[in-house]
């Protein structure tokens, strides 16, 4: 059973039991590779966007995360699916420039979705 | 690029024409009608008001200038265009009444039978805005994406019947 803040509810033989975990959405982020800014200080100025923008309790409430994503250049960030659409408001809105290039339910699934897109091409034209 | 991004096409400005190659996923921004119109699909794109003229298809609008000049000016079927890089330098303070804009700049073209464009104002492929991004920001307005994107895809083929047909491949 599904509910409209992505809780899932699993019937089972003895009655109802809510499985709490929220549900959430993994960016792919791309961004230009010769910027005076590292991955952690991108993942800072898009954090600060999104408090300016929507305040601190959406912000703590979103769960934003910075994950490894072992390719140069995109940054993997996670965020509650509740908030999806203010995360991607805020990335829109941030400088310097960032864009999402692939966005899934999750990290492995991104992965491979980023791992499929040719990435040396995207690079060399962005740079 | 425009794949990844889900968008069917991009507007790229002509000076950079010589860089690529006439496609299906691709409309020329042009300040006028030049030769390589021919060959491309094009939109003749005008950011002031006093070039705005009757062959102008897109007008790029600062969000915070007075709208009266606009009026006296905006033919049926022009296309407002307002940029997100434009928003991207403000405070969040100006990002609020930056949106507050946007959405009277729409209100103001659905009264008067105009076209919003919301685009991403890019000027390099990492400034560009992804489809689901765009939708993010329409709905934060309060404008229906599946309704913006109809509209925007009616539009345009209107603008461009004639010159697609006519396109060489």
């Amino acid at each position: 059973m599904k509910f409209l803040n992505g809780c899932t509810q699993k019937i089972r033989s003895d009655g109802l039991m809510l499985n709490h975990r929220e549900k959430r959405r993994y960016l792919a982020i791309i961004y230009e590779e010769n910027y005076v800014y590292r991955h952690f200080q991108l993942h800072e100025k898009i954090v600060e966007r999104f408090k300016e923008l929507f305040g601190v309790i959406h912000y703590e409430l979103a769960m934003l995360k910075l994950y490894d994503s072992g390719f140069g250049s995109i940054l993997f960030v996670g965020c509650k699916l509740k908030y999806l659409d203010y995360f991607l408001v805020s990335l829109s809105l941030t400088q310097p420039s960032l864009t999402v290039v692939s966005l899934s339910g999750t990290i492995k699934k991104l992965r491979k979705n980023v791992s499929s897109l040719d990435i040396r091409n995207i690079k060399s034209d962005v740079n | 690029m425009s794949k990844i991004l889900d968008l069917d096409i991009i507007g790229i400005d002509s000076n950079y024409s010589s860089k690529i190659k006439p496609a299906d996923n691709i409309i020329l921004r042009m300040d006028k009608k030049y030769p390589m119109a021919a060959y491309y699909p094009y939109l003749i794109v005008s950011d002031n008001i006093k070039t705005l003229h009757g062959k102008t298809d897109l007008f790029l609008i600062d969000p915070f200038q007075r709208k009266d000049a606009i009026k006296s000016k905006a033919k049926r079927g022009l296309g407002v265009e307002i940029s997100i890089a434009f928003a991207k330098k403000l405070n969040a303070t100006m990002v609020g009444k930056w949106l507050k804009e946007v959405k009277s700049i729409y209100e103001f073209c659905k009264s008067n039978d105009c076209q919003f464009i919301l685009s991403s104002g890019a000027r390099s492929i990492n400034e560009l805005v992804s489809a689901r991004s765009f939708e993010s920001i329409l709905k934060l307005i309060g404008i229906s994406p599946k309704n913006y994107w109809n509209e925007v895809s009616e539009w345009l083929y209107t603008k461009n019947k004639v010159r697609w047909v006519n396109a060489k491949p």
